[in-house]
């Protein structure tokens, strides 16, 4: 292994060992402490394979042994120093690139903002970029840590940050301030988000306009946002607007229906597929790739546009249109009567679930199959009693 | 030789390598693939079936196939290939 170095450091020679006696020669070689590395033989003629720098020895041992000899190979260092004089600018041209590679990769290219959620990122950029960190810059002359404190100080909102240069981008990592919810204290009216009859009224602040027992619908007030004094109906002056808070609670109805068909036709994608590509140039469209459709084999089709990106020459329409083709299998499904029931009481309730929020509590729920003289559906209609707080605050203009 | 023997005695008495003493080669094989002579006096012939050395006595055939001669020097040859047989010939 280390010879091998060695060897390749100072260079080798292959020679062509012509003539009658060549053992003979390699015995004088040996004589002359000329390490030969390898010998093997082809047709009569010896190759030999020695180092450089006892190749230039070899000519008195050639004269005495009457032999001649032909450099066949050669390879190593010194040979390749002697190839690179001849292309010196191919060296030129790697040192440049790696003093040019050097250079830019001391700057920095991109910044990044990460961990934003309320900040406006420009907002952050604009103090980034006013210390001197931004695309452009030296690597070397921007202090993080100066950024940092810089950067907490403009804006109040940010818990924490940290400015890391990772090779030529560098990475502003914010962790917001979580701020308390400010309260809107402008005086507002409570009113129905639903139709509904009051199980519950509790009227906190403001007036309760409805009692209990009322029906009320969507859109009517519930609680004034009047100020309560014992006399106002006395005085003439404007009530006081305030704003109302309270809790009203009422029974509120929600309906759902499905309808599930008996026998239903099913396309179902069996995982073959096929793609056709056509090139539209200017109108002209091309088939690349086509599919051999047979009329005993059913298909849906997916067509995919691929346009060039906007920066390129948009003058010259060209665009590929890749159609996938997906064999499907058509099945009719007939199910039983129950099973389509279940099916249909199941899609029934998940439409209704989905308009109940989760704060109500569900106090009845009925399900009622509709009896129609129809032979391929089951209708299904659902009915769900809930109790909930239909309040909620508008402000009075 | 009546000379080489005493010197062999004395050697073993000694315990000093008899190579050494006697100048005598030292052969190793690693495997049926390389041979590796020390102290030989010059290769005689060489083909890719048969080499033959030079020793301070006599010589020593090397018969395999695909022979080839690695790092020959003055004090050593190293014969790499598949040795099929080695003979000495006194």
């Amino acid at each position: 292994m280390i010879s091998n170095i060695l060897n390749y450091i100072n260079g080798t020679v292959t020679i062509k060992v012509s003539g009658t006696m060549p053992e003979k020669f390699i015995n004088l070689c040996m004589l002359e402490k000329i390490s030969l590395l390898r010998i093997t033989k082809k047709n009569d003629d010896f190759i030999v394979c020695l180092g450089l720098s006892d190749f230039f020895h070899l000519r008195p041992l050639v004269r005495k042994s009457q032999i001649r000899i032909q450099v066949i190979n050669y390879g190593g260092f010194p040979f390749l120093t002697k190839k690179i004089k001849h292309r010196k600018m191919l060296v030129v041209g790697g040192i440049v690139s790696l003093i040019l590679l050097n250079i830019l990769m001391s700057y920095i290219w991109f910044v990044d903002i990460v961990g934003v959620n309320s900040i406006s990122v420009s907002q952050i950029k604009a103090v980034v970029y006013e210390q001197g960190l931004k695309p452009g810059v030296l690597k070397d002359a921007v202090s993080t840590k100066r950024m940092e404190e810089r950067i907490l100080r403009e804006i109040p909102e940010i818990a924490w940050v940290s400015v890391n240069v990772t090779g030529t981008r560098a990475v502003v990592e914010v962790v917001e301030k979580t701020m308390p919810k400010e309260l809107d204290k402008a005086p507002a009216h409570i009113i129905a988000t639903k139709d509904g009859i009051i199980t519950d009224i509790i009227a906190l602040a403001g007036q309760s306009a409805v009692k209990k027992g009322d029906t009320v619908k969507k859109g009517d007030i519930l609680i004034k946002g009047v100020a309560y004094d014992g006399k106002a109906t006395v005085t003439n002056s404007p009530p006081q607007m305030i704003r109302a808070n309270g809790i009203v609670k009422a029974r509120v109805w929600y309906e759902g229906y499905s309808e599930t068909e008996l026998v239903k036709i099913v396309h179902e994608r069996t995982g073959k597929q096929e793609i056709a590509v056509t090139l539209k140039v200017l109108q002209n469209e091309i088939l690349l790739k086509k599919v051999a459709i047979s009329p005993e084999r059913e298909f849906e089709v997916e067509v995919f546009n691929k346009k060039l990106s906007w920066w390129r020459n948009s003058d010259i329409a060209v665009e590929s249109i890749i159609s996938t083709f997906y064999e499907v299998n058509t099945k009719t499904i007939t199910l039983s009567i129950e099973a389509a029931r279940e099916e249909s009481k199941a899609k029934a309730l998940a439409t209704v679930q989905s308009l109940i929020p989760e704060t109500a509590q569900v106090l009845s729920r009925t399900i009622e199959v509709l009896q129609i003289p129809e032979t391929n559906l089951v209708r299904v209609k659902v009915n769900v009693e809930t109790a909930e707080d239909i309040g909620q605050f508008m402000n009075i203009p | 030789m009546r000379k080489n023997t005493q010197w062999q005695r004395l050697a073993g008495m000694l315990e000093i390598p008899q190579d050494i003493v006697l100048d005598l080669p030292r052969i190793t094989m690693l495997g049926n693939q390389q041979l590796l002579v020390e102290n030989h006096k010059g290769i005689i012939e060489y083909t890719p079936s048969l080499v033959r050395i030079k020793l301070n006595q006599g010589e020593l055939l090397v018969i395999g196939k695909n022979l080839m001669l690695g790092n020959l020097q003055i004090e050593q040859i190293l014969v790499e290939g598949t040795v099929g047989e080695i003979k000495y010939d006194i």
